[in-house]
């Protein structure tokens, strides 16, 4: 079953009467709240779409500095309950890292908020966090505040594709070990093709041309696009995950198969990838019966 | 404990676990442990007691679980909001003896250390590959990684590098049951954790959910680049507008500080770093990044200080003049100590946009109450920290402190913001829970706490309305109220 509410009252009222709710769909309720560029901060209601959102933000030169698949229809609700990202992901973090408030609407009915909208506070526990990644499990989000970044003066991109993986390693390790700061670093083989390094850089122009020279002398080429992330997730959502160090040790197990690694983060996005055990299943399972006892959200 | 026959099986009881020289119950030996760095409220716990490992600790828990007693974690007790104030007794765990740096990481960029162990350790550890431990709390030469996850402790570079949360990787916490979990990315694990992030609900949670023992933390790299500015201005409006206007030049800083007049006299009394005397408001701008970055931003900076009528631009000419301005500003609230006998360390937020109205509020609430109340804060994240000065001989002004306190804060919600950036609520913010958060906010909260100690035995009485006081502080606030 998809609930449709029209506004957050009807939310309200139909969670309550509802059980074994699949999924939420809050296209009506995708209103911009606020953006105070003096505040780097904004308010945006759940349903709006990632794209958009960067569409407004861009007008006052900032941005929400996450990069996930698919940013024309991801909206920001799904966003933050999947705990999307992308390539970015080793430069600016997570939506986490981002989040300083929610409004949620609980199963009960009851429209919670936690956090604010100023860009520090401890007030309370840390509810934003835990809605981060709970897939709709908990809560459904309407409302999110996100601190913000100026965009970028200058950002490129370039790839190297390397003869084995084992050279890849190694310039991964000179990278890892440099002055360089990229803000993308992932490693990717796709359909057979070569072990492929891509690094990103953003910042003063001055900045990224600099790095930009020393990653050419490395063997790096201008123009890498990232295309690849989204096209290769969408057929390949799972990952493994590691210690970014033990990162090449296990791609070598991987046979052959297409991947794309986020390098600096450990996650290994490929096809045979088992989903993890969850830690903590105890806490996990208390969780769930403490936000949501009747079961009107999905398990 | 209703007895002295129940306080010496306890004494007993906790001794077997951990030995004797672990375990403090005499009053002379527990007034250290009354307070933290909140010092309105006062009270004994039953028992401090020290242990040396998380099976120490989990032995200890598992005990309190078993007599009903409540359970009280602490790290150095530098709380300034009364977070480890062992309201109603109880068996006060310190994590002092558990103080390890227990690994550095360099290729994945992570320390793996013992609750106990103090901020600015992982950092002295680290230094020599190009990392750091970023946040940092102008408290870290004493605080502990354990009280920095209890509150998420911030810094004065917070406004680029982020704060606690942003930082901790994972920890091991013995849960009030005496249950042992990993929370978040194990030391050999992935960034990527299935799952709730139960990691980050426990962060903040002040001391509510269990003991940390354990805590794997992401360093930085260090940036080759840095430049630190010291803005000269006539008025706290003027060093405010030249905030906004870095920010509007999409340049963020690694930290923007401002003080006000009676901070810097302070300061340059106590320390004399060569702070103007006349100067209605310092603004400090620290950038870092890459040299060339660094260069292009330090101009802009330069220019809009000079725009917003700084009468001096003063760049920190080396490393060890840049060490020798942070020292000053973290020592700004010692200092204070020269200019009264008494003085409570407001910690409120608003949005950056408001911080001169915020001023202009404090100004006239000094002026309302006459207690002088000089200004030090984070003006890039709009965390304002109001030092009310009193003198505590004299209860009339101790009232008044408190009541100037509360007109602030009340201010800040108003504003938009909250009544806590970074200190926490513990046992001194109780009251301002309800004004900040409807009674359905704070449920949900109250539903988290449960998952984790179901018989709200961890740091009782702490955080929500209704708690129970220390009898001695109710009097005050009632001449308060």
């Amino acid at each position: 079953m998809t609930l449709k509410p029209r506004t957050i009252s009807e939310l309200q009222k139909l969670l309550p009467r509802s059980r074994g709710v699949d999924a939420v769909s809050l296209d009506a309720v995708a209103d911009l709240i606020e953006h105070v560029p003096g505040d780097m901060t904004a308010t945006v209601q759940a349903g709006m779409r990632l794209a958009d959102f960067q569409t407004r933000l861009a007008k006052a030169g900032q941005w929400l500095p996450v990069d996930p698949p698919n940013p024309e229809t991801v909206t920001l609700g799904g966003l933050l309950a999947a705990n999307l990202n992308g390539p970015r992901r080793f430069g600016c973090g997570t939506i986490r890292d981002w989040l300083i408030g929610l409004a949620v609407v609980l199963p009960d009915g009851r429209l919670i908020r936690n956090g604010g909208r100023v860009v520090k506070n401890v007030a309370g526990f840390d509810l934003c966090r835990l809605f981060v990644g709970a897939r709709d499990t908990l809560g459904i989000v309407v409302e999110a505040s996100f601190k913000l970044l100026p965009l970028p003066e200058a950002e490129t991109r370039l790839a190297k594709p390397c003869e084995s993986l084992g050279q890849a390693g190694e310039l991964l390790d000179k990278i890892w070990a440099s002055g360089l700061q990229p803000t993308v670093l992932d490693l990717h083989r796709i359909a057979g093709g070569p072990h492929t390094l891509v690094v990103g850089f953003a910042g003063p122009s001055a900045d990224v041309e600099a790095q930009s020279g020393t990653a050419n002398a490395l063997g790096f080429a201008e123009g890498a696009s990232l295309d690849y992330d989204a096209s290769f997730r969408r057929v390949s959502p799972h990952f493994t995950a590691v210690a970014p160090g033990n990162l090449v040790s296990t791609l070598r197990t991987l046979n052959g198969e297409s991947y794309v690694a986020r390098a600096g983060n450990g996650v290994i996005y490929h096809a045979s990838a088992e989903s993890p055990q969850l830690p903590s299943p105890d806490l996990q399972k208390r969780v769930k019966e403490m936000f949501d006892p009747e079961g009107v959200l999905p398990g | 404990m209703k007895s002295k026959a129940d306080k010496k099986n306890l004494t007993r009881r906790l001794a077997e676990i951990v030995g004797d020289d672990a375990v403090l119950t005499d009053e002379q030996e527990l007034v250290v442990y009354e307070c933290d760095a909140y010092t309105l409220q006062k009270n004994l716990p039953t028992a401090v007691v020290l242990p040396k490992s998380a099976r120490e600790v989990a032995a200890i828990v598992r005990l309190c679980a078993e007599l009903g007693l409540p359970i009280i974690p602490r790290g150095a007790g530098t709380s300034l909001s009364g977070a480890v104030l062992a309201v109603d007794g109880g068996v006060m765990i310190a994590l002092t003896r558990m103080n390890r740096v227990l690994n550095v990481d360099p290729r994945n960029r992570r320390a793996l250390v013992e609750a106990g162990c103090v901020n600015a350790w992982i950092t002295r550890d680290a230094e020599k590959y190009g990392l750091f431990y970023a946040p940092d709390p102008s408290s870290q030469p004493a605080c502990t990684i354990g009280g920095n996850i209890a509150t998420n402790s911030g810094g004065p570079h917070t406004l680029k590098n982020g704060v606690t949360t942003n930082h901790v990787l994972g920890y091991e916490m013995v849960l009030p049951d005496g249950t042992v979990e990993w929370l978040g990315v194990e030391p050999d694990g992935g960034e990527e954790v299935g799952g709730y992030d139960l990691r980050g609900a426990g962060i903040g949670s002040e001391g509510m959910f269990g003991v940390v023992t354990r805590v794997l933390v992401r360093l930085t790299k260090t940036p080759p680049a840095f430049k630190t500015f010291l803005g000269v201005f006539d008025s706290v409006d003027q060093a405010s507008q030249a905030v906004s206007d870095i920010i509007a030049a999409g340049i963020v800083p690694a930290a923007l500080e401002m003080m006000d007049q009676l901070i810097t006299q302070a300061l340059e009394e106590a320390y004399q770093f060569g702070f103007p005397l006349d100067a209605g408001a310092v603004l400090i701008v620290e950038l870092d990044g890459l040299a060339k970055g660094v260069e292009q931003q330090a101009k802009r900076v330069d220019e809009i200080c000079r725009q917003n009528n700084a009468s001096e631009v003063r760049l920190a000419k080396d490393a060890t003049e840049r060490a020798a301005l942070w020292k000053c500003r973290k020592r700004a609230f010692g200092a204070i100590g020269r200019l009264s006998p008494n003085y409570v360390t407001q910690d409120g937020v608003v949005p950056r946009s408001k911080l001169p109205e915020i001023m202009r509020f404090i100004r006239s609430v000094s002026e309302k109450y006459e207690l002088r109340i000089p200004n030090v804060f984070h003006a890039g994240d709009g965390n304002i920290h109001p030092l009310i000065l009193y003198d505590e001989r004299d209860p009339a002004q101790v009232t008044r402190a408190l009541q100037a306190g509360d007109d602030i804060l009340g201010k800040c919600i108003e504003l938009g913001g909250s009544v806590t950036g970074e200190h926490g609520i513990g046992a001194e913010k109780i009251d301002f829970m309800s004004r900040q958060f409807s009674v359905d906010d704070l449920d949900a909260m109250q539903q988290l706490r449960r998952v984790f100690d179901p018989e709200k035995r961890c740091n009782p009485h702490k955080m929500f309305p209704g708690a129970k006081r220390c009898a001695e502080f109710a009097q005050k606030k009632q001449v308060a109220a």
